[in-house]
């Protein structure tokens, strides 16, 4: 598990804010394992749309910058676009 | 700083809060929209891998903040100026081939290119007599061909 607030979780959070219209609803899940991070962003149902975009570029765009928030961190992020909750 | 900066200045500090890098942000209001570049050395993270992150937050940008901005104006995003200095390098890079395809009558290519990329290819040949440009493909990303003007 992770210690403190981790830089990638914050990352995703403050990118998938500014893209739907209902931020309060914007979590986001961190589990590591096997030196791995997953990181499962959740959105409000209908919102999915805004946080993938056409042919996938803003989804492609968020695990880039997820990415490098990783790379900051030393870590290899894996990051999946879920809807509802966790 | 225009009203509808603001925000999106705003939402780039929260992200380099977020990210853990001191780069404040140099706002320059142009006819064209407004250009944000971060500055200072940690910038330097969203410059690395061909300046990939600092494209794919230019995405997001577009993306959260583009609707609000009137329709002949863009954001540009930047660190350290080096989506600037590729872009020249770009214009450089097509006004020689526009150069070439005239002196040789021979068709030059260019790419692939983003649409963004395309737009100043297009641009700058546009500026030089006698050539033409022309996007092929029908991916996101094309190549442009620049030829004699027939």
């Amino acid at each position: 598990m992770t210690t403190g607030p981790s830089v990638v979780r914050a990352v995703v959070e403050v990118l998938a804010r500014a893209l739907t219209d209902r931020a309060d609803e914007v979590q986001v899940v961190e589990t590591e394992r096997k030196g791995a991070t997953l990181v499962e962003l959740y959105v409000a149902p209908g919102e999915l749309g805004r946080v993938i975009g056409k042919q996938g570029r803003t989804a492609a765009a968020l695990r880039t910058l997820a990415s490098t928030a990783g790379e900051k961190e030393g870590k290899i992020v894996t990051l999946e676009i879920r809807d509802g909750r966790p | 700083m225009a009203d509808a900066t603001q925000p999106i200045v705003e939402f780039l500090n929260r992200f380099t809060a977020a990210l853990g890098i001191l780069t404040p942000v140099d706002v320059e209001e142009t006819p064209d929209g407004p250009r944000l570049n971060f500055s200072g050395e940690e910038a330097e993270l969203l410059a690395r891998h061909r300046g990939e992150p600092i494209k794919a937050l230019q995405h997001v940008v577009d993306m959260a903040f583009g609707r609000n901005l009137d329709d002949e104006k863009r954001i540009f995003v930047d660190a350290l100026a080096y989506r600037k200095g590729k872009d020249v390098e770009l214009r450089q890079m097509a006004k020689l081939l526009a150069a070439k395809a005239k002196d040789s009558g021979l068709d030059q290519q260019l790419g692939p290119l983003n649409p963004y990329e395309r737009r100043i290819v297009h641009m700058a040949v546009a500026e030089i007599p006698g050539v033409t440009t022309e996007s092929i493909g029908d991916a996101f990303s094309k190549t442009v061909h620049i030829s004699l003007r027939k």
